[in-house]
């Protein structure tokens, strides 16, 4: 950046007014750029005797990119156009030609008048082939160049005319298409969907991806409106990708906050540290910000059990990082890095937006009346000529992208929490003193609540994300494409989804699985706030007689007597600390036996079914699920009567399930231990 | 303003501007640093939102950290608030909204610093717009006097009390390290600790 290492000037640049509506610039932000202000006629001049006779910019001067790019800034480009349009016609009366043999006609090569008219043609053209988005889909403008290019076909300048000829202009179609063009997973390699089973490159790839896709979209008048409103109002690309970005970083925050051990909490930070890695490695500095920042948060930061289980190395890494993408200095630690990186790299865009406010607000679009300010356009310039020449890339190196995963990662990061809600969570967590007892929220953590200051998305695209992720996720689990899925194939999905409910609440019609629709509908009501006021649980302080198991961390309510908390009305039970962390649907008695995790422990019985009623309920399901499965070989065969022996296989799978959460909540008793053991 | 860059004075004391959109944070930044020369502005330079400053005798350098376009990015705001030894909490004196929402920047604030007594101003900004003023400077005082820290009015524009509010903070910021110092003095291996949880700066 120029002037940069600049020593001190004066305060105040001299500047000098001239009656043809321009001040000059004895500082130039950028080469070729002298002027500091003027009237846009003049401006439009100047850009046209940037040009040299062979239709080429003087020196490498940057005059017509500015003019160019940031002429939207105070004038539309139909404004523009027009103003060449006039500067054409009135040139026979303002250029003088000085030979005096010319009869300054369009066959006359050297004369000054057709020497000047070629120059505007050479700048519309540059125009035209530089920024081609700025004509493609504006009927107006289009309208303008064309009666340009009869005016001067009209005075015989054929030669002149097949410059300014959009039809005869490169294609610009290529900046219809806004989708990125990575080549999807080679050989359809099979990815998982499920956040435990992916690898952090795999993971980190398909965030770029998605970052990249909601960073090329944002165009110029995006930026410029954001810059001069400072808000999001009718700016859905920009809008879009912040939302992506807070949602990174809360979910980041909560996948870390859902695990019940400090271990295994630790465990999910070294996962998001290594995808950290890889991001800098393509560098995605925005990403790389979300991620950072969701593991920096204090949220997280605050969880001192947690942090002793992180490896050294890992902290190291993220200290690094830290530093890195900290503010200090203006960010210039950022800045240096960033400036050094080549080839593909995506910037923090929260910088480079703060320095386009800053700018706007520092500086004046108008100086002297009605001069434009073309001095402030060249800094702002300078910033927006970068993130432009970022978007332009087409594809993102050595990225594969698979779109199942994209459309679940994308749903996964939709989902919004307050910094309340999830702070709240981090101190049932780890306790603010653990000599005390544990605090209890009070506040329920539920999905949906957007984050303050931001608008939710508009149900549009939230239907369409829901849609593209439920259709992923059936595509992959759905292995025998019957349009359900089953309770094993839910619980590896829920995975990505922290605080999901369980199974019955989005199984609404309780056969014992769940169908495309039930899944759509759960997580478009997921994002309402109405969701909220329907947890409402009567929590009771209760003894338990047998071995009963938390609703919420799936951890034993451990204790001889008032160990938990049961409610009154659906009769499920938790922790005390984990009450109000429960996310699942108050149901009445009526419904309880539909509640898987219910089935499986027996409390005292009031309230709830014995275990050998609901297993056989179970069962009973998922024989009449057997029946339909086993027989879908082919549509006609599809009422087949099943097999009989096909009953054991059913068993063999309830009770594996049944033995797995037992093993979790064990495992999860050592930490409940503690406590006890602090309390007491 | 000062650009050179020969050694620079030991101390930096880091501000924080909070506030709704609007309210003139940026405007009172601009002109605490740059006054009236605000056209050799440069907002990508390192130094640009630092000033060496005289305070009561002692050279110092203040870093203001504006939070304008960082808005809306919610989830990182706390990250911001982490780096900040003061901050000026800003709303406007014609808009009700801007004064409600102070109450949320302090309880954010108070969360990520963990600390009640953290260098804190309220700031009653375009205070020349009397005759639209909608939030009377007896209703801030009180919440000011809850809070247990000082209430000032300001214009950006007509450049009052700008020099004050950013002063009186570095002093209290100042102050606060020294008690800060007094007492590790006493206590070594406290200050050992309280380094260590102190190096998250993003
Ligand atoms: N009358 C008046 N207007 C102000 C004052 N401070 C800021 N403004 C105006 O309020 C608007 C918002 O100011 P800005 O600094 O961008 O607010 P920010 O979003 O908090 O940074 C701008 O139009 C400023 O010119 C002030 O003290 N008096
Ligand atoms: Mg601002
Ligand atoms: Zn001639
Ligand atoms: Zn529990
Ligand atoms: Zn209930």
């Amino acid at each position: 950046m120029p002037a940069q290492e600049e020593p001190p000037g004066p305060l105040q640049p001299t500047t000098h007014v001239n009656p043809l509506g321009l001040m000059e610039d004895d500082k130039p932000v950028l080469p070729g750029v002298n002027v500091r202000a003027a009237t846009p006629e003049r401006l439009v001049h100047l850009c046209v005797t940037s040009f040299g006779e062979n239709g080429d910019i003087k020196d490498e001067g940057e005059f017509p990119n500015v003019l160019f790019l940031m002429h939207k800034w105070f004038m539309t480009s139909v404004e523009l156009a027009e103003a060449f349009l006039d500067l054409y016609q009135s040139s026979d009366e303002t250029v003088v030609c000085p030979k005096p043999s010319c009869s300054h006609l369009p066959s006359q090569r050297q004369c000054e008048l057709q020497i000047y008219k070629a120059k505007i043609c050479y700048a519309v053209r540059y125009w035209i082939c530089k920024f081609p988005v700025h004509f493609d889909l504006d009927g107006k403008l289009s309208a303008v160049i064309k009666q340009f290019g009869s005016l001067v076909q009209r005075e015989g300048n054929s030669s002149f005319k097949e410059l300014i000829d959009l039809s005869k202009v490169p294609s610009y179609d290529w900046m219809r298409s806004i989708s990125v063009r990575n080549p999807s997973m080679r050989h359809n390699r099979k990815v998982s969907l499920v956040f435990n089973h992916l690898e952090p490159d795999e993971l980190a790839d398909h965030l770029t991806f998605l970052e990249f896709k909601a960073f090329r979209r944002i165009n110029f008048t995006d930026f410029k409106n954001y810059a001069m409103t400072a808000s999001l109002k009718d700016n859905p690309k920009l809008e879009r990708s912040i939302a992506l970005f807070n949602g990174l970083s809360q979910w980041i925050q909560c996948m870390v906050l859902s695990k019940t051990t400090p271990q295994q909490r630790a465990d999910v930070i070294v996962k998001f540290v290594n995808v950290a890695k890889k991001l800098r490695l393509q560098q995605n500095f925005n990403t790389l910000m979300a991620v950072v920042g969701g593991l920096t948060h204090s949220a997280l930061a605050r969880l001192a059990k947690t942090t002793t289980c992180i490896p050294g190395e890992t902290q190291k890494t993220l200290m690094e990082y830290t530093e890195l993408l900290s503010s200090n200095n203006n960010f210039s630690n950022y800045r240096k890095v960033f400036h050094q990186c080549v080839g593909f790299k995506i910037p923090i865009l929260g910088v480079h937006l703060k320095d386009l406010i800053l700018l706007h607000t520092a500086l004046p679009d108008k100086v002297e009346g009605n001069l434009i300010n073309f001095r402030k356009m060249a800094q702002l310039f300078l910033i927006l000529r970068e993130l432009t020449k970022l978007q332009a890339h087409d594809s993102i190196p050595g990225l594969f992208a698979n779109m199942d995963l994209i459309n679940t990662l994308r749903l996964s990061l939709d989902m919004h929490y307050t910094e309340d809600e999830i702070y709240e969570l981090s101190l049932a967590r780890e306790p603010r003193n653990s000599l005390s007892s544990p605090s209890t929220p009070t506040k329920l953590v539920v999905f949906a609540e957007w984050v303050a200051g931001i608008s939710p998305p508009d149900p549009n695209t939230i239907n369409k994300h829901v849609h593209d992720m439920v259709e992923a996720v059936f595509k992959n689990y759905d292995g025998d494409r019957d349009g359900f899925i089953s309770h094993a194939e839910f619980e590896a999905i829920a995975g990505n989804f922290p605080f999901i409910d369980s199974f019955c609440v989005l199984d609404a019609d309780q056969d014992g699985m769940i169908s495309k629709a039930e899944m759509k509908t759960y997580f478009i009501r997921a994002n309402c706030h109405a969701l909220r006021s329907s947890f409402k649980h009567d929590f009771h302080e209760i003894t338990y007689f047998k071995p009963t198991f938390c609703i919420h961390c799936t951890g034993l309510l451990w204790g001889l007597i008032k160990q938990g908390w049961k409610c009154k009305d659906c009769g499920i039970n938790a922790h005390k600390h984990c009450k109000d962390l429960v996310v699942m649907e108050c149901r009445s008695k009526a419904n309880a036996s539909c509640n898987r995790r219910l089935d499986s422990v027996s409390s005292n019985g009031s309230g709830s079914q014995d275990l050998s009623y609901s297993t056989k309920r179970k069962m009973s399901q998922r024989q009449k699920r057997s029946r339909v499965h086993r027989g879908t070989q082919t549509e006609e065969s599809y009422f087949l009567p099943p097999a009989q022996s096909e009953m054991n296989g059913e068993y063999g799978e309830y009770y594996e399930g049944l033995h797995e959460r037992l093993l979790k909540a064990e495992e999860s008793q050592t930490s409940h231990e503690e406590v006890q053991l602090v309390i007491s | 303003m000062s650009k050179a860059k020969t050694q620079q004075p030991a101390v930096i004391h880091k501000v924080i501007m909070v506030g709704s959109g609007g309210v003139g944070k940026s405007a009172l930044t601009l002109q605490f640093m740059y006054e009236e020369f605000v056209e050799d502005y440069e907002p990508t330079k390192a130094d640009s939102y630092r000033k060496k400053v005289v305070l009561d005798g002692e050279e110092v350098q203040i870093d203001i950290l504006d939070t304008a376009g960082q808005e809306d990015y919610a989830a990182i705001r706390d990250n911001y608030f982490r780096s900040g030894e003061g901050f000026l909490c800003v709303f406007s004196i014609t808009e009700q909204e801007s004064f409600q929402a102070t109450s949320e920047f302090r309880e954010q604030i108070l969360r990520v610093k963990n600390d009640d007594n953290i260098p804190f101003l309220l700031v009653g900004n375009k205070a020349d717009l009397e005759e639209k003023r909608q939030v009377t400077a007896e209703e801030a005082q009180h919440r000011a006097q809850q809070w247990n820290v000082p209430y000032v009015e300001t214009s950006a524009k007509t450049n009052a009390n700008v020099d004050k509010v950013f002063y009186d903070l570095m002093r209290e910021i100042r102050s606060r390290k020294m008690d800060a110092s007094k007492q590790n003095n006493g206590k070594k291996i406290k200050k050992k600790d309280s380094k260590r949880k102190k190096c998250t700066i993003l």
